[in-house]
C-alpha cells in the first residue's frame, strides 16, 4: 500500500508536468484546429531561455519565466502568421510545415549548443520535501502547483475577459463568430501566441528538472498529444485532468510492468480514446473537426 | 412516361435522425417507384440533405428503416449501395480536381470492369451521353460550375445506376444552363432512369417532377403532384411564412377544392 | 392562379456548342507512351551510374540516392497517390532491415530468399496497424503513425535477444552474390538501381490500374469515392500494404549494404520515416518521378553538407532540410515536378494563342 501511494504521488507530479506542457497545445488545437508538431520545440526554447537567463545573468527560472514566456509567445504569433495562416485549408501541408519547423528548431539549437547538454544546477533542483513517509521533489511539487494555477488563470481568462470570450466563440463556431464581428484571424494569432507562451512558460519552469538538450521537446510531444486527446479539445480543465491521468497511468505502467513502455502507454491511451470516445473526457462538440470522422 | 405501380425501388419507413438535441429528420416515410421522378422541396434546414444521407448510407438512421429493391439496408455502407445501383451527387460538387473529366468519369466506370481501356471507353460513352466529350481532357478544377455539376452526374451515370439521387444539382446555374440540364435529365429519364431530387428552384420542380414531397423542420408536411404542391397554402406558408399575400389566395382556392 | 413559383415554364436554351476536343488518344496516356516514358526516364537515371562507374565515392552516393528514391517512391504510393501522410514508414523499413539481418546472422539464410516473405510480412503488419488508424483524418493519422514509430523504436531497443538492443546487429563481410554482399561498389549501386526501377515500374502500372485510380479518388474526396462504389478502407489498406512491402525490401537492401543496423539508424524520423515523405514533397508528391527527383536533389546535397560541416555545425543539414520542408509546404506544394508542369503549361498556353 505504501509503494502504491508513492507511485500514485509520483504519477500526480508527473501529471502536473504533462498538464503544464499540454495546456498550450490544447488551446491551439481547440481553437486554431491544427496539429502543431513543433509544440515540443517551443517548450525546448523555453528551457533554453530559462537556462541562458540563469547562466548569463544569474536569474532564477521562476523569475525569468516572465521574460522568456512572452518571447516564445511572440515566436508563436510569427509562426501562426507566416506558416499556419497561409495553410489553413490544407491540413496535409500543415503536417509538413510544422514538422519542418520541428526539424529546423531542433537542429538550430544543436548547432548553437554543439551537442552539449545543459542543466540548471543548484539547490532548487535537489531540494526534497518530506511529507510523512513520502519524499517529494520540491521542483516537481512547484510544477504541479504552477500547472494548477495556470489552468485556473487560463480558465478565468477565457471566461471573464473579452478576448477570452472571443476565443471561446471561435472555438465553438468559427463562422458564427465571424458573423458576430469577431476577427477570426486576429483571434488565431492571439491564441497561438498564448499557446506558445504557455509552452515557453512550461519550459522555463521545467529547467530545474530536466537536462536540456535540443531533442528534449521530443520527450513531451507524444505525451502531450495523448493528454490533449484524452482531455478533450478546447477544454482547459480537460488538459489538466488528462495530464494527471496520463501521468498516473504512466507511473503505474512504468513501475509494475516496465519503464520502457512510456511511449506505448501514450499511444495506447491515444488510440483507445479516439476509438471509444473521440471527444475525450471534457471535450467540446467541435472536436470532431480536427482529427476524427463520423462512423461509417 | 408513367411510373408503374409496382413495388417501390427505394423507400424509407418512419425514418428519424437525431443529432444530440436536434431531430434533423423526424418520422419521414417516402417511397420511390421504378421510373418515377420524385422531388423533395422545403426551406433551408428542413432536413433534405440529411434524408439523402440516410438513403445513401452516409448516415445511419436513429429510428426507422431504409429499404432498397425490397431489402432493408440500414447497415449497408455507402459504397455498397452505390454498387447496387444507387448513384448520387452532392450539394457542393465534389469533382476530383487533380484528374481530367474523362478520368473523373472513369472512376465510376471502373465499378464494373477493372480494365483501363474498358473503363475509358465506357467513360467516353457517358461523356457523349451528357454532351461533354469535348471537355474530356479538361482538368476538373478548370471546369465551370455547370460543367462540374454535369460531371458529377456523369460520374454517377458511369455506375450504370438504377436510381440517381441529385442534391440541388441546379443550384447556382443561370436560366440557360438550367434549361440544358433539364433537357439532359429528361432524356436520361426517357432511357429508364429513376430520379429522386432535392431542389430549391421551383421552376425546375414544376418542369421535371411527377411527385413532390415537402419537408419542413424534419417532418414530411405534404405530398402530391407538382401542381398540387406548388399551389398549396401550407407549402407557401412553410417557405414564406403565414401572412404572405399569395398564401391567402391559395388558402381560398384550397378551401374551394376541399 | 397563385403558386409559389409563378407557374411559368422555363425558356428553351440553345443547343450545346459543337467544339472539337482533344483527340482521344491524348486524354489519358496510352500504355505505349507510358512505358516508353518510363524507359526513357530510367535510362536517364542510369547515366550517372555509367559516368561514375569507377568512382567509389560517387558510387556510394548514387547507391544511396537510388535507394532513397525507391523508398520515397514506395511511400508515395500511400502518401502521394493515396493522400495518407504516414510518418511511420520507418517501422516497415526496420522490419525489412531487422528480419533480414536476423535470418542472415542466425540461420545463414540468403537475403534473396527471405526478401519477399519479409515484404509480405511487413505488408500484413501494415494492414493490421493501419486498420484502426485509417479512420483518423490527416494530421491525426500522421500522429498515430508517429506513435507507431516511437513504440517500434522502444521495442527494438528492448528486445535485445532479437534485435541486439541498442548495440544493434552487424553482418560479417562474406562476399558473394548469394549473400547479397559485394566487393565492388558498382554492384551495390546496380542493385539499388534495380530496386528503384522496380518501384517506379510498379508506380507506372499502378497509375494505370483501377487500384491507382481508386487511391487518387480516395485522396481527393472520400465521400465522392464512396458514392462511386469505392470501398475506401479497403483501398487504403491495399495501398498501405503495397507501400509497406516495398519499403521493407528497401530495408533489406539497406541492411546488406551497410551491414550494420541499430535503432537510431532505423527509427530517427528525419533520417528515415519523414525523409521518405520529404523527398516526395520536394520532388513532387503524387507524381511518378517526383520521389526519385527529390532524392537526386537532396541526397547528394545532404551528403555534401554533412561531410563539410559535421564538426563545425552539427545538425546543419537537418536544419536546412527542415527549412526546405516548410518552404516547400508553403510555396512549392507540388514540388519540382509541379514547377516543371506549370512551365510546360504556360508554354503550351502561349503556343495555342
Amino acid at each position: 500500500m505504501d509503494i502504491f501511494f508513492t507511485v500514485l504521488v509520483f504519477g500526480l507530479l508527473l501529471g502536473g508536468i504533462y498538464g503544464l506542457v499540454s495546456i498550450g497545445l490544447n488551446l491551439i488545437f481547440g481553437v486554431v484546429r491544427i496539429v502543431n508538431f513543433a509544440q515540443g520545440e517551443l517548450v525546448m526554447f523555453g528551457m533554453y531561455g530559462g537556462f541562458f537567463a540563469w547562466h548569463w545573468w544569474g536569474i532564477n527560472p521562476y523569475l525569468s519565466v516572465f521574460l522568456v514566456a512572452p518571447l516564445v509567445g511572440l515566436l508563436g504569433v510569427a509562426i501562426q502568421r507566416l506558416v499556419i495562416q497561409p495553410l489553413q485549408h490544407e491540413p496535409n501541408m500543415q503536417i509538413f510545415a510544422t514538422f519542418g519547423l520541428l526539424m529546423l528548431f531542433q537542429n538550430l539549437m544543436l548547432m548553437v549548443s554543439r551537442g552539449e547538454a545543459y542543466s540548471v544546477g543548484g539547490q532548487v533542483g535537489s531540494t526534497v520535501l518530506t511529507v510523512g513517509d513520502l519524499k517529494l521533489s520540491l521542483v516537481r511539487v512547484v510544477t504541479l502547483v504552477a500547472a494548477t494555477l495556470i489552468t485556473i488563470g487560463l480558465h478565468l481568462f477565457l471566461a471573464r475577459t473579452m478576448t477570452g470570450k472571443a476565443i471561446r466563440a471561435v472555438t465553438q463556431d468559427k463562422r458564427a463568430a465571424r458573423a458576430m464581428g469577431i476577427n477570426v484571424e486576429k483571434t488565431f494569432l492571439i491564441t497561438f501566441g498564448i499557446g506558445a507562451a504557455l509552452a515557453g512558460m512550461a519550459g522555463v519552469l521545467l529547467t530545474p528538472i530536466y537536462s536540456i538538450t535540443p531533442g528534449v521537446g521530443g520527450n513531451f510531444i507524444l505525451a502531450a498529444f495523448a493528454v490533449v486527446v484524452l482531455g478533450g479539445l478546447g477544454s482547459v480543465w480537460g488538459a489538466y485532468l488528462g495530464g494527471l491521468v496520463v501521468g498516473i497511468v504512466e507511473a503505474f505502467a512504468g513501475f509494475y510492468i516496465d519503464p520502457v513502455l512510456r511511449s506505448a502507454v501514450w499511444f495506447v491511451i491515444f488510440l483507445i480514446v479516439l476509438v471509444v470516445k473521440p471527444s475525450g473526457l471534457l471535450g467540446q462538440v467541435g472536436a470532431e473537426e480536427v482529427g476524427f470522422r463520423e462512423q461509417h | 412516361m408513367t411510373a408503374n405501380a409496382s413495388a417501390p425501388m427505394l423507400e424509407v419507413r418512419n425514418a428519424s435522425k437525431q443529432f444530440g438535441g436536434l431531430r434533423a429528420v423526424d418520422g419521414v416515410s417516402l417511397a420511390v417507384r421504378p421510373g418515377e421522378i420524385v422531388s423533395i422541396i422545403g426551406p433551408n434546414g428542413a432536413g433534405k440533405t440529411t434524408l439523402f444521407n440516410l438513403l445513401t448510407g452516409q448516415l445511419v438512421p436513429t429510428e426507422g428503416e431504409v429499404r432498397y429493391l425490397g431489402e432493408a439496408i440500414n447497415a449497408l455502407p455507402p459504397h455498397e449501395r452505390a454498387r447496387r445501383g444507387m448513384g448520387r451527387t452532392f450539394q457542393i460538387a465534389k469533382p476530383l480536381i487533380a484528374l481530367n473529366a474523362l478520368e473523373n468519369v472513369m472512376i465510376g466506370a471502373f465499378l464494373h470492369d477493372a480494365n483501363l481501356n474498358v473503363a475509358r471507353d465506357r467513360a467516353y460513352a457517358v461523356l457523349e451521353r451528357v454532351g461533354m466529350v469535348h471537355l474530356a481532357a479538361r482538368r476538373a478544377g478548370e471546369l465551370t460550375l455547370s460543367e462540374r455539376r454535369r460531371l458529377e452526374v456523369a460520374r454517377a451515370l458511369a455506375l450504370e445506376p438504377k436510381i440517381v439521387l441529385l442534391d440541388e444539382v441546379m443550384a447556382g446555374l443561370n436560366q440557360a444552363e438550367v434549361g440544358i440540364e433539364i433537357d439532359l435529365l429528361r432524356s436520361l429519364h426517357a432511357q429508364g432512369l429513376t430520379f429522386l431530387i432535392i431542389e430549391h428552384n421551383l421552376k425546375v420542380v414544376r418542369a421535371f417532377s411527377e411527385r413532390v414531397i415537402v419537408l419542413d423542420r424534419g417532418k414530411l408536411i405534404a405530398e402530391g403532384t407538382a401542381d398540387q404542391i406548388l399551389n398549396s397554402a401550407a407549402v407557401i406558408e412553410a417557405y414564406l411564412g403565414a401572412g404572405h399575400v399569395g398564401s391567402e389566395r391559395a388558402a381560398a382556392s384550397d378551401e374551394v377544392r376541399a | 392562379m397563385s403558386s409559389i413559383d409563378g407557374g411559368k415554364d422555363l425558356p428553351r436554351p440553345a443547343a450545346a456548342p459543337a467544339r472539337p476536343g482533344a483527340p482521344r488518344h491524348e486524354v489519358i496516356a496510352t500504355a505505349q507512351r507510358a512505358w516508353l516514358t518510363y524507359l526513357g526516364g530510367m535510362a536517364l537515371a542510369f547515366l550517372p551510374f555509367v559516368a561514375f562507374i569507377n568512382d567509389a565515392h560517387w558510387l556510394n552516393i548514387l547507391a544511396l540516392t537510388y535507394l532513397m528514391g525507391g523508398l520515397a517512391a514506395s511511400w508515395n504510393i500511400i502518401g502521394g497517390f493515396g493522400g495518407q501522410f504516414s510518418l511511420g514508414h520507418g517501422v516497415f523499413f526496420a522490419i525489412g532491415a531487422y528480419s533480414t539481418a536476423i535470418f542472415v546472422t542466425r540461420w545463414g539464410v540468403s537475403p534473396w530468399l527471405t526478401m519477399i516473405p519479409i515484404a509480405i510480412f511487413a505488408a500484413c503488419v501494415a494492414m493490421l496497424i493501419s486498420w484502426p488508424t485509417f479512420r483518423l483524418r490527416g494530421p491525426f493519422f500522421a500522429i498515430a503513425t508517429l506513435a507507431f514509430n516511437e513504440v517500434a523504436f522502444v521495442l527494438a531497443n528492448h528486445a535485445e535477444s532479437l534485435t541486439g538492443g541498442p548495440r544493434g546487429l552487424s553482418i560479417p563481410f562474406k562476399a558473394g552474390l548469394a549473400n547479397m554482399i559485394f566487393r565492388d561498389r558498382w554492384a551495390y549501386a546496380l542493385l539499388m538501381f534495380a530496386f528503384v526501377a522496380l518501384v517506379i515500374a510498379l508506380c507506372v502500372w499502378l497509375r494505370r490500374s483501377r487500384l491507382g485510380y481508386y487511391l487518387l479518388a480516395v485522396r481527393e474526396d472520400e465521400d465522392a469515392a464512396r458514392a462511386a462504389g469505392i470501398n475506401v478502407l479497403g483501398v487504403k489498406l491495399k495501398g498501405m500494404a503495397l507501400s509497406a512491402g516495398l519499403t521493407a525490401i528497401g530495408g533489406t537492401l539497406f541492411t546488406m549494404y551497410l551491414r550494420y543496423i541499430d535503432p537510431p539508424t532505423l527509427f530517427t524520423l528525419p533520417e528515415v520515416g519523414v525523409k521518405f515523405a520529404l523527398l516526395s514533397l520536394i520532388g513532387g508528391i503524387g507524381t511518378i518521378w517526383g520521389p526519385l527527383l527529390g532524392a537526386a536533389l537532396i541526397v547528394p546535397f545532404e551528403n555534401w553538407l554533412r561531410s563539410a560541416y559535421a564538426d563545425s555545425l552539427p545538425g546543419l543539414s537537418l536544419a536546412i532540410l527542415g527549412l526546405l520542408m516548410v518552404l516547400a509546404a508553403l510555396f512549392m506544394k507540388r514540388g519540382v515536378m509541379g514547377v516543371i508542369d506549370d512551365l510546360l503549361k504556360r508554354r503550351r498556353g502561349k503556343g495555342a494563342s
